[in-house]
């Protein structure tokens, strides 16, 4: 073993100036010459390795007739390949201490996989054969379908994934962040084999993908395996479809009906994309309003007012128009009190400034949430990939850290004004 | 670090130090304060966060049957104001410095665990103790606190995987303390007031009956000196821990059908195990991964996969201190309910009968191995599973289990299903469409 290792290591030398390396931070970026952008951090903490192979692939690049096609195709591809059916996939994943996975999301899709450090070679093949020679076999893309339709069917049981859906619709419209990357009933249900290979066709090229890897492993070797897996594979770009804008922010309220002990309030706004000036100051407006326990609606909605047990405001990182949702879950009977609760705190933070000890604790928020989310292999893998594959490069989290620490309590009122001003509310209460 | 992996503090009753099994850092140094406080330290360099955890034996165990909910009620309150600082104080102060404070209860312990970057360590330690020995249990703090708890409640109400395990623990362990709700019950929350909370706090937090957990990229000396400085200063109260209560095995069936409003039904069938420190828990655990622990395993190759007659399905160990549960636990269409509680009974029987193959057996050390691996990737992995086992179990136990996993023999995973997992005795929870709650 020894010995190949130090011979695969001699050839990477010849091989090197076909594929354009640099290294910063501690990681290793490498373009293959058909496209594919492969990340390499060493990390020798555990003997542990993850990967992430990530597309541009996701309900962005969906219709709303074909929703949730990405998340299906996704599934899919670990359920067989031409030397492998997906018990011996899983069996193979078992047997290297670690487990493969892949899902769709709203901006990209993910194969994820992880091993015991000392298997990085073979979970590297098992992922080029389930990227690259997936059977999508007939019977079983039947019975995903099915396993898929009854997950939608059973987000509609649940009251925070229902309301949660109903806002998605109403702030996106004809937009794909409309639907959940599960994809709608009616669509999901008419996906068949041949729409999925067409889809594989059109989006599974290497110039749309990257490879990061984090873990106990050698730069070297790993990038010297992965030309060797993925480098054959023939470079092509393509395009996604037009995406409708969302509609434009109105002022509405939404109240439904869902079985449960707990009612869901939801209050959102369209928000802007991750490369957008004003995403810092409102990531540091969503974690002064409902990030830690520190925030203002845990101490406030929850801890003196004892409304809720969850309350939290989100604002997702997107790559196109994203929104601000807040949100408690509240006892039915407390519903008309925690709404108002809830809308005095929108009210306050859009006409009176913060005090910069608290904007000070909400970056420091923000920007811990970065570290600490970061912690394993896994997350960092998932890191690397998504800001290369979103054309800003991993390097974009120091730039971004930098933003943040900028934000003033003047940027937070002032974001605040340009999109708090009009809500949206979405309520889902037992009867 | 090899010099400080021999440095035994002053003022040290007790300093232990068990060697690294092969191929892992550097192993703990667990330190007993002259006050009878355990300290663990492990250096641990992946990343500049210190995982500061503080664990109490206490928990649901401990309550009387009309204090039920005191651990977890008591628990909430440490955040809810001191002498020294307000409600908020704590997360403001933690999340300040980018870091975070959560606190769990459960029925052998409650942890306080703050993560932040590792120059907060001291600042972590001083507001650890500051909740511990000098919350004020304020009663306006106390009646809406009691409404926060109630929607915790809620939501494991509208959850239906955690409801239905909960409820298996009732039936598990009826009569005993680990059947009872972690939550408590609307008369005893009810009934708590200062007076009572506080009591509770006064008898168990003492510095003889608690473990902090250090990990971080620190150095064991400089935490000591930290730790000498607030918990160490605490003196001695005598605390003898109450005796252990009998539990009462499960005699034949117990069964129990609940209508729910989701139209995916949910199933569970559930046995009495061993506890931590038993030797037969590291079969059993073998059991739980050969049968549903894995991707590849028995219940989810064949019952999942094959024959799909389940959407979802897994088996779990879990040991406590003074007993265990296991259980298989597994989501399905309310049509199925009766075959697959049939087909799991059947698979159950087929290795008590066959036993696991060699293959199964290396493939389920290898995800123990893992599983081991991927926790010590993080601080707050290292700090959990210190923690944990020293409060249910032995610290030695969770530095030797994969050695000891990999001594066990075939016939032992067979013996283990045979003793543990009889399909004519254990209870089971079916969570069916229906109108009500």
């Amino acid at each position: 073993m020894t010995g190949r290792v130090f011979a695969l290591a001699a050839v990477l030398l010849f091989l090197a100036p076909a594929a354009a390396s640099a290294q910063t931070g501690g990681v290793t970026r490498t373009r293959l010459p058909n496209g594919l952008t492969v990340l390499v951090r060493e990390n020798p903490a555990a003997p542990v390795v993850a990967y992430s192979l990530m597309l541009k692939m996701g309900t962005r690049t969906e219709t709303s007739d074909i929703a949730g096609i990405s998340n299906l195709l996704q599934q899919m591809l670990v359920r067989g390949t031409e030397k492998l059916d997906g018990e011996q996939i899983a069996e193979a994943a078992d047997r290297m201490g670690g487990s493969i996975d892949a899902y769709g999301d709203a901006d990209y899709s993910e194969m994820t996989a992880t091993a015991l450090s000392r298997n990085w070679q073979e979970m590297l093949e098992l992922i080029g054969d389930c990227a690259l020679r997936p059977t999508l076999p007939d019977g079983t893309v039947q019975a995903v379908r099915d396993f898929l339709v009854r997950q939608i069917r059973n987000r509609g049981d649940k009251p925070f994934d229902a309301a949660s859906d109903r806002m998605r619709a109403a702030l996106f419209g004809s937009n794909p962040y409309a639907w959940d990357p599960l994809g709608r009933r009616e669509s999901v249900e008419k996906l068949t084999r041949e729409a999925l290979l067409a889809y594989y066709r059109r989006y599974y090229a290497p110039g749309q993908m990257v490879l990061a890897v984090s873990g106990d492993v050698k730069t070297a070797e790993v990038i010297l395996q992965i030309q060797r897996i993925f480098g054959a594979v023939p470079g092509a770009t393509v395009a996604g479809p037009a995406v409708p804008a969302p509609p434009a922010m109105a002022a509405t309220r939404e109240v439904a009906v869902v079985p449960g002990a707990q009612a869901q309030i939801f209050v959102a706004a369209l928000a802007p994309a991750l490369t957008h000036p004003d995403h810092p100051p409102l990531k540091v407006l969503t974690a002064l309003l409902g990030g830690g326990m520190a925030s203002r609606f845990f101490s406030e909605l929850r801890d003196q007012q004892a409304l809720a047990y969850t309350t939290l405001a989100q604002y997702p990182s997107r790559v196109d128009t994203s929104a601000f949702v807040s949100i408690v879950g509240t006892a039915p009977e407390n519903v008309p009190k925690a709404e108002r609760a809830l809308s005095q705190q929108l009210e306050r933070i859009r006409t009176q400034q913060a005090s910069e000890k608290e904007v000070a604790v909400a970056r420091a928020y923000v920007l811990g949430s970065q570290a600490m989310d970061r912690r394993t292999n896994a997350r960092q893998a998932w890191y690397l990939a998504f800001y290369e594959l979103a054309g800003l490069g991993y390097e974009f989290l120091d730039r971004y850290a930098a933003d943040v620490k900028k934000v003033t309590p003047a940027d937070v009122q002032r974001v605040a004004q340009k999109y708090l001003g009009v809500l949206r509310t979405v309520i889902v209460q037992p009867n | 670090m090899i010099a400080a992996l021999a440095f035994v503090a002053s003022g040290c009753a007790a300093a232990a130090q068990t060697a690294p099994p092969a191929g892992e850092p550097a192993a703990p140094i667990i330190q007993v304060l002259p006050n009878g406080l355990t300290l663990i330290v492990q250096d641990h360099r992946a990343a500049d966060i210190v995982a500061v955890y503080l664990w109490v034996a206490t928990g649901v165990r401990y309550e009387k049957p009309d204090g039920l909910g005191y651990a977890h009620f008591q628990e909430h309150m440490l955040f809810k104001g001191t002498d020294k600082f307000g409600p908020g104080y704590i997360d403001r102060t933690v999340e300040g410095q980018g870091g975070r404070a959560n606190a769990f209860t459960s029925f052998d312990y409650t942890t306080f665990q703050i993560l932040v970057p590792s120059d907060g360590t001291r600042t972590a330690l001083g507001l650890l103790d500051d909740m511990a020995f000098r919350s004020i249990f304020d009663p306006k703090e106390i009646d809406a606190e009691r409404q926060v708890i109630f929607e915790e409640a809620h939501i494991e109400t509208d959850n239906p995987k955690s409801a239905i395990v909960r409820q298996l623990y009732g039936l598990v362990f009826s009569g005993h303390p680990y059947g009872r709700p972690v939550l408590g019950t609307p008369e005893t929350m009810n009934a708590a007031t200062q007076a009572k909370l506080k009591g509770f706090n006064v008898q168990y937090y003492t510095p003889e009956n608690m473990v902090l957990v250090v990990v971080g990229p620190v150095d064991a000396r400089a935490v000591r000196a930290m730790v000498d400085q607030n918990f160490g200063k605490h003196p001695k109260t005598g605390y003898v821990p109450p005796p252990v209560p009998p539990l009462a095995p499960i005699r034949g069936m117990v069964r129990k059908t609940v209508e729910r409003p989701e139209q995916q039904a949910h199933l569970v069938l559930g046995w009495q195990a061993p506890s931590l420190s038993d030797p037969d828990s590291f079969a059993l655990d073998l059991v739980a991964t050969i049968l549903g622990g894995s991707e590849s395993a028995r219940l989810q190759k064949n019952l999942r996969d094959g024959e799909r007659i389940v959407s979802g399905i897994s088996v779990t160990n879990s040991s406590m201190r003074l007993s265990g549960i296991a259980y298989v636990q597994a989501q399905l269409e309310a049509g199925d309910v009766e075959k697959a509680e049939r087909r799991i009974l059947e698979e159950i029987a087929r290795l008590q009968q066959e036993g696991p193959t060699e293959d199964e057996r290396q493939l389920a050390v290898t995800k123990a191995e893992s599983e081991h691996a991927f926790a010590y990737e993080t601080t707050d992995g290292v700090a959990s599973a210190y923690g944990l086992v020293q409060l249910t179990g032995k610290l030695d136990d969770e530095l030797r289990y994969l050695e000891r996993l990999r001594g066990v023999t075939r016939e032992q995973i067979r013996a283990a299903a045979r003793k543990y997992l009889p399909v004519t005795s254990y209870a089971r929870i079916a969570f069916v469409p229906g109108k009500s709650k």
